[in-house]
């Protein structure tokens, strides 16, 4: 009996020690990114909640002082690296525009690259793939959507999302939820519609549209809306989030009377339908190029003493939002650095805007300006301390528009007068900035935390910093030669927790130093 | 408005106090500000031209039609997001058709340099591209300067004749008065003259921030001062010109600095202004000729 329940052992052990061989292949179903495994980042936010939070803690903040280059991987292009990495069975996969490289996560090797041909699209950026059951989906600038083999970057096939002599382009992650790949456009250089759209994984055929706004041509109706940046997902409510862009005319609102729904929107669909459950709208109006796109962070927590499911977000337009993602009521609404261009905040939560502080020929003066008071660099939700972390730009500038300017596309002009770049970290529960960080000018880079109390962020200077989560005080930085343009990922391979990071068109993988 | 008042006015004490911490500061009036005059400047004026000076736009040249496409395609893969798709200003980048770079360029010899050194500090990267590409560029954005200045109905994006709205009178006043501009200007001393030297939106936006404006810093380590120009300054490193100018930089954990930079207080001032106030005041500085 003994033997019996020794040889058992034996074998349970050979089995668990051989398991991990045999399945080591991950595959990114749907079951996958629900829940990532610690050895992987497998979609833009790393999980569907948008809080760019890891529970890895190998890297602490005492011992972070230590963090060194474990490799570095040169694009060798002139673009900016502005992609999330996905990381899915040990190989990373990152983007500019018109490329893709898969590189080994332990060594930063190339193992292949993919180059789309150049095309009448825009190139302003590419923010990364999105994996499901070994297929990568990537975004052209040309707003065509391309599934390829993520073992070796083939082609499987090609489907327009937008007209490009319309005006379409794109630079988003797409977003795997279910059997559907979410994928958004870009245009607002053109009086056109935004629009989400819902892809079958498998053959690439449309499921389903949800559009911002009325098709172009309406009658003082509004166009734009686009959705240019990745959402997040709800299982248990089957519900996904996304915010829309700015209205078109952007600077010149006289065209478009009334709130321009559903632009500057952070909207609630269904997954399945594509049909909207609610809208909540942090920029009725809007005159100043303030997309409501910043990443809509989803929170199951305590508010004033209820349980929520909340929705968090840092908008462009100064102002700091919680919502009950059940319903799309708002919680709280505060400006989370200097803003002028609201009188108050209505029934609903949202600004109204001042009429007063449009655009006009002779100039207003505007906080923050048309970069807004934070951008497409992601923020962090940090589970630990209860901070809503955000690379935050406080600044002023003076916009214009005139009948000259006319009512397509920009419409205006606008010009940054003063601005400064600072980390800060919301209570989000009041809207109190707890503690910031000063980061000299507008950083790109967005925030990671982890469970050990670490914040990994950039500066203006090109420094990559890990912060105190608590307190904001630096704990490690390394200065890499130019500013980033993306959000950091972690992950643990061989049991070697690895930040990712990239400037420039670098991407730098930092690791504490291997036992020798 | 109270709410945001008092929210500013607690991050910036916490700036400072954070700025406390970093080690080594003695005098900091203000670490952020003093980071900010190091740091990139904002987006430019379209227009930084001296009337007398103006360059007259060249006689227009008509360019293969082939060229000026080949121009269009590059532009709006590249240059468009920011700069519009016709050249005639967009998201952060300048109206190209009213740019006095544009006017003094012939065949690409200014635009050239421009697109493949980047202006990174106003967040245009550079463009390695050939000399043909160049040339198309340069091809498409005269063709598109013409086209605007051949449209009826005023030009787009900001003319000096826009701003002429202020009281002249009422920005005097504002600017002994309330604005405290007299507390560092002088009509006659340092201003004299302005409005022959600077126009327009330049001259607005210097006013309400000069971006060229230069900090000083005294640095003391070992009981041994430096003092000089701001070079550099981030949360770790240190850096000035001296009055030979011989660059020196320290680690900011080593010594004790304090920077003088006068024109944090147009930064100060930026949540006072109205808009009228901003009009007038503008008024009063094109008076002083």
């Amino acid at each position: 009996m003994k033997l019996c329940k020794a040889v058992f052992l034996v074998t349970s052990a050979i089995i668990a020690m051989l398991a991990p061989a045999v399945l080591h292949a991950q595959d990114a179903t749907a079951q996958m990114l629900v829940h990532p495994p610690a050895d992987s980042w497998p979609s833009y936010h790393g999980d569907y909640s948008g809080r760019r939070h890891s529970a890895l803690t190998q890297i602490t903040p005492q011992n972070v002082k230590n963090l060194s280059l474990a490799w570095a991987f040169q694009t060798n292009q002139t673009a900016t690296i502005k992609s999330s990495p996905l990381l899915v069975d040990g190989v990373l996969y990152f983007t500019v525009p018109d490329n893709i490289w898969a590189v080994d996560a332990r060594s930063g090797h190339q193992i292949w690259r993919y180059t789309y041909p150049p095309s009448k699209g825009e190139y302003i950026g590419q923010r990364g793939v999105a994996i499901y059951k070994g297929y990568l989906y990537f975004m052209t600038p040309d707003a065509h959507l391309v599934s390829l083999n993520a073992k070796n970057g083939k082609v499987r096939w090609k489907v327009t999302v937008g007209d490009v002599n319309k005006g379409y382009w794109s630079t988003m992650a797409p977003l795997v939820v279910g059997n559907h790949v979410l994928v958004g456009v870009g245009g607002d250089l053109d009086n056109i519609t935004g629009y989400l759209r819902a892809v079958d994984p498998d053959t690439g055929a449309t499921q389903w549209q949800w559009d911002s706004t009325p098709p172009a041509g309406t009658p003082n109706q509004t166009t734009g809306g686009m959705t240019w940046i990745t959402g997040t997902y709800d299982p248990d409510l089957n519900l996904i989030y996304w915010g829309t862009g700015n209205p078109t005319p952007v600077l010149n609102g006289a065209a478009r009377p009334g709130d321009d729904l559903y632009t500057c929107s952070i909207v609630a669909l269904h997954a399945d339908t594509g049909q909207l459950a609610w809208a909540f709208q942090p920029a009725p109006h809007d005159t100043h190029d303030w997309d409501a796109v910043q990443i809509p962070v989803l929170v199951d927590g305590d508010f004033h003493g209820e349980p929520k499911k909340m929705l968090m977000q840092a908008s462009r337009n100064g102002y700091f939002f919680v919502l009950d993602r059940t319903n799309g009521k708002n919680l709280l609404t505060v400006p989370f650095g200097p803003v002028n261009w609201a009188t108050g905040i209505d029934a609903k939560g949202q600004p109204i805007p001042d009429p007063a502080k449009e655009p006009a020929p002779d100039g207003r003066l505007i906080a923050p300006d048309e970069g807004g008071l934070t951008n497409y660099r992601s923020p962090s939700f940090d589970t630990k301390t209860g901070l809503f972390i955000v690379s935050a730009h406080p600044a002023w500038s003076l916009y214009f528009t005139k009948p000259a300017d006319g009512t397509y596309g920009w419409a205006g002009a606008d010009y940054t007068v003063w601005g400064k770049g600072v980390i800060e970290a919301i209570d989000y529960q009041t809207g109190k900035i707890r503690w910031s960080h000063e980061i000299g000018g507008e950083s790109g880079a967005g925030v990671l935390t982890t469970d050990s109390g670490l914040a990994f962020t950039g500066d203006s200077h090109g420094n990559v910093l890990a912060l105190d989560s608590s307190d904001g005080k630096t704990l490690w930085h390394a200065g890499s030669g130019a500013s980033s343009q993306s959000s950091p990922i972690t992950y643990v391979l061989d049991g070697r927790q690895f930040v990712l990071t990239s400037s420039g068109s670098v991407m730098f993988a930092w690791a504490l130093p291997e036992a020798q | 408005m109270d709410r945001l008042e008092k929210l500013f006015c607690l991050h910036w004490s916490r700036s400072l106090r954070w700025g406390a911490l970093l080690g080594g500061v003695i005098a900091l009036p203000s670490l952020a500000a003093a980071q900010a005059m190091a740091a990139p400047p904002a987006k430019p004026a379209t227009a930084v031209s001296k009337p007398a000076a103006r360059v007259s736009a060249p006689a227009h040249r008509v360019y293969p039609e082939a060229l000026v496409e080949a121009g269009e395609s590059n532009f709006r893969q590249a240059c468009a997001f920011c700069h519009g798709r016709g050249a005639d200003g967009g998201e952060g980048g300048p109206d190209l058709t009213q740019s006095k770079l544009v006017a003094e360029d012939v065949d690409g010899d200014k635009i050239g340099g421009v697109v493949r050194k980047g202006r990174t500090d106003k967040g245009m990267p550079p463009f390695d591209y050939s000399d043909a590409k160049i040339a198309s560029l340069a091809a498409f954005i005269h063709t598109r300067k013409y086209l605007a200045e051949s449209k009826p109905g005023g030009r787009k994006g900001v003319a000096v004749a826009d701003l002429q709205t202020g009281n002249l009178a009422a920005g005097r006043q504002y600017f002994v008065g309330a604005g405290g501009c007299a507390n560092c200007h002088s009509a006659t001393g340092d201003l004299s003259g302005i409005a022959t030297r600077y126009e327009g939106l330049a001259l607005e936006q210097r006013m309400l921030y000069p971006n060229s404006a230069k900090a000083s810093v005294t640095v003391t380590r070992a009981g041994q001062t430096t003092i000089g120009t701001l070079a550099y300054l981030d949360e770790f490193t240190l850096a000035l010109t001296d009055s030979k100018g011989v660059y020196h930089s320290w680690r900011t954990s080593d010594v004790q600095y304090k920077v003088d930079a006068p024109a944090n207080a147009h930064i100060e001032q930026l949540p006072k202004y109205t808009d009228a106030d901003v009009h007038n005041l503008m008024a009063y500085l094109q008076s002083l000729r």
